[in-house]
C-alpha cells in the first residue's frame, strides 16, 4: 500500500468541546449582538453568567442561534416569535424522534 | 438557460396585486423554510420562492419580467432578447447580500450581479457561506481601498454528509467546498476547495465540527475565520438514529419468536449473534448495551422484533396453518366478545 502523506485536519465537536462568548457566538452564527441579546431576554437562548461580558454559551447554542437567525431573516420574525418557534421546533423534534422509535411506523 | 415562471412558482395569476404577491410568498416561505419543513425538496423550493419573490415584489423588475411576455413555459429554453431591459434601472437595486443565494442562471442573467459589484452573489445555504457578523462586504471593500485595520476573516459554514459507520470508527474524508473569496476587482466569487478532514469517532448527526482558521482569510493581518462543518448522516433504510442510540427492525418467523432463536443481526459495526428469548412478542425491544454510537457514554443498539407470517401458498403450508388452528383453539379477539374486557 502506498504511504499517504496527506494531512487531515482535526476539528473540535462544537456541541461537546466548545464554549462561546457573546462575540464568538455572533461571529460563528452571523447574528448581531443586538439580535442575540433580544433572544436571550426572551429566554430563547440561555447563557451562563449574568452580564453580557460574562455570558458563556454552550456549543449547542450555535445550532439554535443559526436557526433563529435564518428564521428572523427569511420570515421577519421578532424576538418573541423566535422564542416560540424554537420551542415548537424542539417539541416537534422530540415527537418525531418518538414516532421514529415506535415500531411498525 | 431555462425560463423561470415566477408566477407559477408562487401560484399566482399574472394580475396579482403586490399584496397578493407578498401574502403568497410568506405563506409558502413558512411552509418550505428549511428549518421548519420536513419535505425533502424544501430547501430547493424555498430558494425558488425567494428568487420569484425577489423579482415580483420589485415593481421595476416585475415590469421588466412581464415584458418578456407570457408565451414562455417554466423550464423552456430561453435567451433574453437584446435590449430587453432598456428603460429599466433596477440593476442590483434592492438586492440584499446573501439573500439571493444560488439563484438560477435565468435570474443571474436577467437581474444578477453584473452591475452590482458582485455584492449579491454571496451564498448562504450551499457550500461554505459567508455569514454577516464578522467582516462584511463593506469591511472588505474598505480594506481594498487601503483602510488598514486588521479584520478577522469570516466564519464559514458547510454541511458534510457521512455514513453512520464513520461515527463508529472515525474516518478521514476529502470534502469539496465552495469558498467565497474576493477576486481582483473586489467581487465575491465561489472558489472550489478540497479539504481533508478527520471525522472524529462518536460524532452525531446535527453536530458541528469546528476547524480553526479554515474560514475566510483575514485582512491586514487579521486572523482567519473558522470553518464549521455541520454533520449529517447519509439516509439509509436499515438503521434509525436517535441521539447516540441506534435501532433496527429484525423480522422473525412466528416459531422463532415463540420458541426462541439465535439470529445474526447486522449492526453498523459488523454482525452480532443475538439470542431471542422464547415467548417474544412482535414489537419487543432488545437492547444491546453500548452498541450504539461510541462516546464517553456510548449509545445502545435497539433490536425491534417484527413477526412476519410465511405465506400460505402451498398445500403443505396450508396444512401447517390448519394444524396450528387445531392445536391452539386460539381466539385473538376473545376480549371483543368474551365476558371479561
Amino acid at each position: 500500500m502506498k504511504e499517504s502523506v496527506t494531512a487531515f485536519l482535526e476539528g473540535q465537536i462544537v456541541e461537546e468541546d466548545v464554549e462561546f462568548t457573546l462575540v464568538e457566538l455572533c461571529r460563528a452564527s452571523g447574528a448581531s449582538e443586538e439580535q442575540l441579546t433580544l433572544w436571550i431576554a426572551e429566554g430563547a437562548v440561555e447563557p451562563r453568567g449574568s452580564t453580557p461580558r460574562e455570558w458563556r454559551f454552550s456549543g449547542a447554542a450555535l445550532k439554535r442561534v443559526r436557526t433563529a437567525r435564518r428564521l428572523a431573516q427569511d420570515l421577519e420574525i421578532n424576538a418573541p416569535g423566535i422564542a416560540l418557534a424554537l420551542d415548537l421546533l424542539d417539541e416537534i423534534n422530540v415527537l418525531r424522534a418518538r414516532s421514529r422509535r415506535s415500531p411498525g411506523r | 438557460m431555462k425560463y423561470r415562471d415566477y408566477y407559477e412558482v408562487l401560484g399566482l395569476p399574472r394580475a396579482a396585486t403586490p399584496e397578493e404577491v407578498r401574502r403568497a410568498y410568506r405563506k409558502l416561505a413558512r411552509k418550505y423554510h428549511p428549518d421548519v419543513s420536513q419535505q425533502a425538496d424544501g430547501e430547493d423550493r424555498f430558494k425558488e420562492l425567494g428568487e420569484a419573490y425577489q423579482v415580483l415584489k420589485d415593481t421595476e423588475k416585475r415590469a421588466a419580467y412581464d415584458r418578456l411576455g407570457r408565451q414562455w413555459q417554466n423550464g423552456q429554453d430561453f435567451q433574453p432578447p437584446p435590449d430587453w431591459d432598456e428603460g429599466f434601472e433596477f440593476s442590483g437595486a434592492g438586492n440584499q447580500p446573501s439573500a439571493n443565494a444560488d439563484f438560477s442562471e435565468f435570474f443571474e442573467a436577467m437581474f444578477g450581479g453584473a452591475h452590482t459589484g458582485g455584492r449579491s452573489r454571496q451564498t448562504e445555504r450551499h457550500g461554505a457561506a459567508p455569514d454577516r457578523g464578522a467582516a462584511t462586504a463593506d469591511d472588505l471593500e474598505d480594506a481594498y481601498r487601503g483602510t488598514q485595520r486588521p479584520i478577522p476573516g469570516q466564519d464559514h459554514h458547510a454541511r458534510v454528509v457521512i455514513d453512520l459507520v464513520d461515527a463508529y470508527h472515525g474516518a478521514q474524508r476529502s470534502i469539496s467546498l465552495q469558498m467565497p473569496v474576493l477576486d481582483a476587482h473586489g467581487h465575491v466569487i465561489l472558489q472550489p476547495r478540497t479539504l481533508n478532514v478527520t471525522i472524529p469517532k462518536g460524532v452525531r448527526g446535527g453536530q458541528h465540527l469546528r476547524l480553526a482558521g479554515q474560514g475566510g482569510a483575514g485582512l491586514a493581518h487579521g486572523p482567519a475565520g473558522d470553518l464549521y462543518l455541520e454533520i449529517a448522516f447519509r439516509e439509509q433504510p436499515r438503521f434509525r438514529v436517535d441521539g447516540r442510540d441506534v435501532s433496527l427492525d429484525v423480522p422473525m418467523a412466528p416459531w422463532e419468536a415463540a420458541l426462541g432463536a439465535q439470529v445474526t443481526v447486522p449492526t453498523p459495526d459488523g454482525s452480532v449473534e443475538l439470542t431471542v428469548p422464547a415467548g417474544s412478542v412482535s414489537g419487543r425491544r432488545l437492547r444491546l448495551k453500548g452498541k450504539g454510537i461510541p462516546g464517553k457514554t456510548p449509545g445502545d443498539l435497539y433490536v425491534i422484533l417484527t413477526i412476519v407470517l410465511p405465506p400460505a401458498d402451498s398445500d403443505s403450508a396450508r396444512a401447517a396453518y390448519g394444524a396450528m388452528r387445531q392445536a391452539f383453539h386460539f381466539d385473538p379477539r376473545a376480549h371483543f366478545t368474551g365476558g371479561r374486557p
